[in-house]
């Protein structure tokens, strides 16, 4: 592994990703979502404080994903169509350097969109008297260690399939990733000790998205331990290392042709 | 200049732009909630499909409560759907605050409302256990609508020590436990409450609970007396002294009308019950006229339900 490389693969694809106009698109209208926060609360004759950051880190969450999906899937595949990826395996970097630099620039990009969408988030919050906490700030970052290990899965996918299938397996991926706590515990109340177990061990193999998840605990401005979000962030990190590893052993073999 | 062509085009896209206005304005465009129509969903399957996005879920159910109330208000059917709607929001986002004690306010039209109301303030104690809103809130409901003065003065208890709880709040526990049990238990009760308050002021207002419900005790002896009056001579008293003083006298000496101050004497409320000039009233749990009046309204709408009904 050269960490050299890697760099300098990332950095390419952070600059190649911050030309494309998706994401404008999308970083946009998280930060209209976010605005927006402010005439849905007033809806509410109360908690409108709380109105106004659940929109806001929904919105987040929701185009954070977006981006990290649609960006993602053509991570590879985009270049393999263009042939470059001929001209850059011609260097002295292994097939592995070049995908992780991919995923590493692509999760550099998101970490950007995520701190553009959270300082449209704190403005938005200070100028309308929303009381903002730590609770808030672990929000983020999980947020960015969730969007993290989605990249990888998306990076995994797209390294053996079309943008598609990539797509589809990877958006499957994160919506099941969000009820594998669900699936665990209807399955524990089933009482057959069959199901009980897969959904078990689906919920220990499949990655639980929902730890990233402290929303409700922002903006509730509830207190949060250190194991909180120090866990997930070891969680995240240790999980996309495997699918990366993964992603990197099928790409090593795949044939370019 | 716009060519023949353009021109067409111009006026396609002015006509597709009118007939999409026609049509829109002929089109029934009342919201959902105007419509009293909204569809709540289970809030078991709620859960499991929000993937993630449960309070922004929460948060638009719960708007959805308060333009139901704001909305249709002869609907028959408008606190059923707030109670799902607050079951949705309160099994959703469990940490909200409001939204219980909106449910309290609005489930009031039966005992079954009352009920509901009471299961989803449980769940808000469960949430919030230092806040004493939500106990307060389902002892009142206890006490007023249930008529349970027992369990009332249980739940208003525990919520005496939390930060912010009203000062009065010790004293009308107190006349609950007078009504619920006895007098006896009542002054225990507020002896403790001198014993642990801090506040003098606090104190102060103890203390005189605690005469009230002395002269409270002699007012009952009266009662007692007079009953005894009616039971020997055939006849109610026409003055409370009748019963201390002159020849058909029941007891030998009048109690004291207040236990520290003279000058105060024993006569008929307006009720026609015998009062203390000192206090007035007796010592109980005041309900207001207005109040009374709405209660005894539900109490009677509540017993017009045919049995069969209730049953089920």
């Amino acid at each position: 592994m050269n960490v050299g490389c890697i760099a300098a693969i990332a950095a390419n694809t952070v600059r190649e990703s911050v030309r494309s106009k998706l994401l404008y698109g999308l970083v946009f209208f998280a930060v209209l979502l976010i605005s927006a926060g402010a005439i849905l609360s007033s809806l509410s004759y109360v908690e409108g404080h709380r109105i106004l950051q659940d929109v806001g880190m929904g919105a987040v969450r929701f185009f954070g994903v977006a981006i990290a999906i649609l960006v993602g899937i053509n991570l590879i595949h985009r270049e393999v169509d263009r042939r470059t990826v001929y001209t850059i395996l011609s260097k002295p970097l292994s097939r592995g350097d070049f995908l992780l630099g991919k995923w590493a620039g692509l999760v550099v990009t998101l970490w950007i969109q995520v701190a553009i969408m959270g300082a449209a988030f704190v403005v938005v919050s200070l100028s309308t008297g929303a009381p903002l906490g730590a609770s808030h700030a672990a929000f983020f970052v999980l947020t960015g260690f969730e969007l993290a290990l989605v990249v990888a899965v998306a990076t995994l996918f797209s390294a053996f399939t079309t943008p598609v299938l990539a797509a589809f397996f990877t958006s499957g991926i994160w919506v099941v990733g969000h009820l594998t706590r669900d699936l665990r515990d209807i399955g524990a109340s089933s009482g057959l000790p069959m199901v009980e177990s897969t959904t078990w061990l689906l919920h220990r193999v499949l990655p639980d998205l929902e730890s990233f998840n402290v929303a409700s605990e922002a903006a509730h401005l509830l207190p949060l331990t250190t194991a909180d979000w120090t866990l997930p962030m070891l969680y995240g990190t240790a999980y996309a290392v495997v699918v990366l590893m993964a992603a990197v052993a099928i790409f090593e073999r795949r044939d370019l042709r | 200049m716009i060519g023949s062509k353009g021109a067409v085009r111009a006026g396609l896209a002015v006509a597709a732009i009118a007939v999409t206005a026609l049509l829109h304005a002929q089109m029934d465009t009342a919201s959902a909630a105007e419509q009293g129509r909204i569809r709540v969903p289970d809030p078991e399957k709620a859960q499991l499909l929000a993937l993630g996005f449960e309070p922004v879920i929460a948060d638009y159910y719960w708007i959805q409560a308060v333009q139901t109330v704001g909305g249709v208000e002869s609907d028959p059917d408008r606190n059923a759907q707030v109670h799902e709607l607050v079951e949705l929001v309160t099994t959703l986002d469990p940490w909200v605050d409001h939204p219980y004690r909106f449910a309290a306010l609005w489930l009031t039209g039966s005992v079954d409302e009352v009920r509901q109301a009471n299961a989803i303030l449980e769940k808000g104690i469960a949430y919030h256990p230092t806040d004493w809103r939500n106990r307060f809130y389902l002892g009142y409901n206890h006490f007023f609508y249930l008529e349970d003065n027992q369990r009332a003065a249980d739940v208003l208890e525990s919520a005496l020590h939390f930060p912010e709880a009203p000062a009065y709040l010790g004293a009308f526990v107190t006349r609950l436990r007078a009504a619920a049990d006895s007098l006896d238990t009542a002054a225990i009760f507020l002896q403790q409450l001198i014993r642990e308050t801090e506040d003098e002021f606090e104190r102060a207002e103890y203390l005189k609970a605690f005469d009230e419900i002395e002269t409270e005790r002699r007012a009952r002896i009266l009662d007692q007396a007079r009953q005894a009056f009616r039971e020997r001579h055939g006849r109610d008293i026409e003055r409370p002294d009748e019963l201390w003083a002159g020849p058909l006298r029941v007891i030998r000496v009048m109690p004291p009308a207040h236990p520290h101050f003279e000058g105060f004497a024993w006569e008929f409320a307006e009720t026609g019950e015998i009062v203390s000039s000192f206090y007035g009233t007796r010592y109980r749990v005041h309900v207001h006229m207005q109040d009374e009046r709405r209660r005894r309204k539900w109490r009677e709408d509540e017993h017009a339900i045919p049995e069969e009904a209730t049953q089920t």
